[in-house]
């Protein structure tokens, strides 16, 4: 299967295409049952709204069903359709084709994260045996919006915390593109929130965790992951406020120790 | 029950071996879609490696003078031939770029100058551009002379 | 407020959650908030209901509504506070899943239900194909449960069996900017860009309601996006200047046959169809209506019919069970 025809969105029966649509090829990455990928291109109609997101659905409902991709919330939030649109990771979802330019879109799954399962899907798992043992809290104490303070009965204003596990970080990383045992920025930054905000976790531990050859140490400031975070989360920032945090921690223990001798 | 043989019912799809596709080493070099940071981190491992393989000619070069003022002599005409002087400055180069970037990575990556990492690599970008033009200048100066 | 049955069935539910999903909520509280008489006399007749229902509610002024949420529109004339949640639409579903992975059930994602297999009036199992491998397999089965919400009816037809489903979608816009603590939801009768969500660093602002017969290629209708700025902005002002991060539509799963104009009307309660009794259709049943907070409710509901028809006799433990992290699903 190489080519495919114009799609007919009549077929669907509801969304027309209206005044301002114009065509899109999309070369979109497959592999079925761990193969080397290719791309496949495909001809998608494009409106002003349409987002990569939209015209990866529409593939999948009027081109092809065998196209297999993650997304769920459709707002930035779940983080399941981070992918490499070309060559630039970014949330499918959130990524206007028009901005994008031009008449051709490469799509390709993120990297590091996990191994691919089918075309666009990673099983995460790399990322998510690396972030998961941090055991960071999904929530947070409020610090922005309005709210002065709590209502009655209410402790204390709360907020999930920024990051959506895109796994975005991860795929830009340098240094994840070469070392599986690398924790990763996702999960150094997950730590950081540990250490900083403990709530139900336990900040010695993750910091434990983080202070290690392959943890905080591994990273060489190339900024990518905080450059490329959809979610403002800051990863390499964590990772340098953690190696301040653990050198310290360091000194403070020799320091200690050297008293503790006299 | 009905669980086990929902399970059972349904043939084994083919076991996949499934790996984890990481970029690789390519990568570092990379800089398609990269921003500052990630063009400092390029830099620091191609200019790494350039400083790491002249530190080995360097030693093969020394190694001249345990031949005697004949080889020795031999060498030093090469060395200023204006092709050598390129290589002479993009070695100048080299060194000030994993330099001034290696004090940039200690300030950063220990924590103490964390936020501004993107103007620390500008002004030492600017620095050492200075420099490299001073000392540029001085290399091309030494053509034909000795 | 037609339901408060529902209503002591709502404060129930949310305390299962809390007490089963701990740390999977922004616990904030919410506000009804007046800005008209209309309004006003609803909010009177809300007191009356929660009342009645037992939700604690707190009748706020003006001023004391603004010293919560200093974002509000200052020219409400009255706020009600009431005990409410925000919890993240991913990560909550994933803790049941992987709960229910680590109790022994098999998730298959990316397999597609191609058919449902028959013979003389019951149900023996699906077709599926695993769009991963290309992989077409047959899965037999006691018992079918259909759970797809607005698709219902496209797989209950499969099985020759009616279910009267209404797909209904709505607009969603999320703003950059949290732009209050405690959800916000205009005090009246459901109508369009009535509510605001904070959500992270977003602000959900929702819905509106159009009626449909295929729940996919629902579109984005610009008027729609426009009374979302417009209704949204009457309760947080801010609203007005907000960056658009995403307009999005989906689908909800209405119970009740088509006929009524808009959707509003038709409940957001759940139903369970043991298509045995109402087609005499055996080993199908499909479960359907219903929110994402009432989920568990559904499924245990679901369950206890499910047990019944094949003689089990336990009773629910998802109750009390805590559940797994949602990172569980992904690390075995």
């Amino acid at each position: 299967m190489t080519e495919q025809a114009t799609t007919d969105q009549r077929s669907a029966g509801q969304a027309q295409p209206g005044a301002g649509t114009r065509t899109v090829t999309f070369h979109v990455s497959r592999s079925k049952r761990g193969e080397d990928p290719h791309r496949q291109s495909f001809e998608v109609p494009v409106e002003a709204r349409t987002t990569v997101l939209d015209a990866m659905i529409s593939i999948r409902r009027h081109q092809d069903p065998t196209l297999t991709l993650r997304h769920s919330c459709f707002h930035a939030s779940c983080g399941t359709c981070a992918m490499r649109i070309n060559g630039r990771e970014g949330l499918a979802c959130v990524t206007n084709v028009e901005e994008l330019g031009g008449d051709t879109v490469t799509v390709d799954p993120i990297a590091n994260a996990g191994a691919v399962i089918s075309d666009l899907v990673s099983d995460m798992s790399a990322m998510f045996g690396h972030y998961a043992p941090m055991e960071r809290p999904l929530v947070r104490p409020s610090e922005l919006g309005p709210g002065s303070r709590p209502a009655e009965g209410v402790a204390e204003l709360e907020r999930f915390e920024d990051c959506i596990e895109c796994g975005i970080c991860v795929s830009v990383c340098p240094i994840s593109a070469t070392d599986a045992r690398y924790l990763g920025p996702a999960a150094l930054a997950a730590a950081w929130r540990v250490v900083v905000d403990p709530r139900t976790a336990d900040a010695e531990r993750a910091m434990a965790l983080a202070d290690v050859d392959h943890g905080i140490w591994r990273c060489h400031t190339a900024f990518e992951c905080t450059e490329a975070c959809p979610s403002n989360v800051d990863p390499a920032g964590a990772i340098m406020n953690l190696r301040r945090a653990a050198t310290r921690r360091r000194l403070r223990g020799l320091l200690g120790g050297s008293r503790s001798e006299r | 029950m009905s669980e086990e043989q929902a399970v059972a019912g349904a043939p084994a799809a083919p076991r996949v071996e499934r790996r984890v596709r990481r970029r690789g080493p390519l990568s570092w070099i990379d800089v398609r879609g990269r921003r500052l940071g990630g063009w400092a981190f390029a830099l620091n491992r191609a200019t790494g490696l350039g400083v790491l393989l002249y530190l080995y000619l360097h030693l093969v070069v020394l190694s001249l003078l345990a031949g005697g003022p004949s080889s020795w002599d031999g060498f030093i005409l090469i060395a200023t031939n204006p092709l050598f002087l390129v290589l002479d400055v993009v070695l100048l180069f080299g060194l000030l770029a994993h330099g001034l970037n290696g004090i940039r990575v200690s300030l950063v990556g220990l924590g103490i100058i964390v936020d501004r990492q993107r103007a620390l690599f500008v002004a030492f970008f600017i620095i050492g551009f200075i420099v490299f033009l001073i000392g540029a200048v001085r290399i091309f100066g030494e053509t034909g002379g000795g | 407020m037609n339901d408060a049955a529902a209503g002591t069935e709502c404060i129930e539910e949310n305390q299962i959650l809390r007490r089963t999903a701990p740390g999977s909520f922004e616990e904030n509280d919410g506000l009804f908030v007046a800005l008209t008489d209309e309004d006003r006399e609803y909010g009177r007749r809300l007191v009356e209901a929660c009342t009645e229902s037992r939700i604690p509610a707190r009748e706020l002024s003006p001023q004391e509504a603004l010293r919560l949420e200093p974002g509000l529109n200052p020219e409400l004339l009255w706020a009600l506070q009431v005990p409410d949640a925000t919890f993240d639409a991913m990560r909550l579903p994933l803790r049941w899943f992987a709960t229910a992975k680590r109790n022994g059930a098999a998730i298959r994602p990316f397999t597609e239900v191609m058919d449902v297999i028959s013979a003389d009036h019951c149900v023996t199992g699906v077709v599926v194909r695993d769009h991963t491998t290309g992989h077409e397999s047959r899965i037999g089965a006691d018992i079918v449960v259909n759970a797809t919400g607005p698709w219902s009816e496209s797989i209950a037809t499969m099985a020759g069996v009616d279910v009267p489903i209404q797909p209904s979608p709505g607009v969603l816009l999320a703003l950059r900017g949290r732009l209050c603590n405690m959800v916000v939801n205009r005090c009246h009768p459901s109508g369009d860009g009535d509510i605001l969500v904070p959500q992270r660093a977003l602000t959900i602002v929702g819905t509106s309601s159009w009626l449909v017969d295929h729940p996919d290629d629902l579109g984005v209708p610009e008027d729609h996006v426009a009374a979302m700025y417009r209704e949204g902005a009457k309760l947080v002002p801010a609203v007005n200047g907000a960056e658009q991060r995403a307009a999005w539509s989906a689908a909800r799963p209405l119970i009740g046959s088509r006929g009524a104009s808009s959707g509003r009307e038709l409940s957001r309660t759940f139903q369970c169809f043991d298509h045995a009794t109402s087609e005499g259709v055996e080993g199908f049943v499909t479960i359907s209506g219903g929110k994402a907070t009432t989920a568990r409710a559904m499924a245990e509901k679901t369950a206890d019919v499910v047990c019944g028809k094949l003689g089990v006799d336990r009773p629910c433990r998802t109750r009390d069970t805590v559940l797994l992290p949602h990172t569980a699903y992904y690390v075995n």
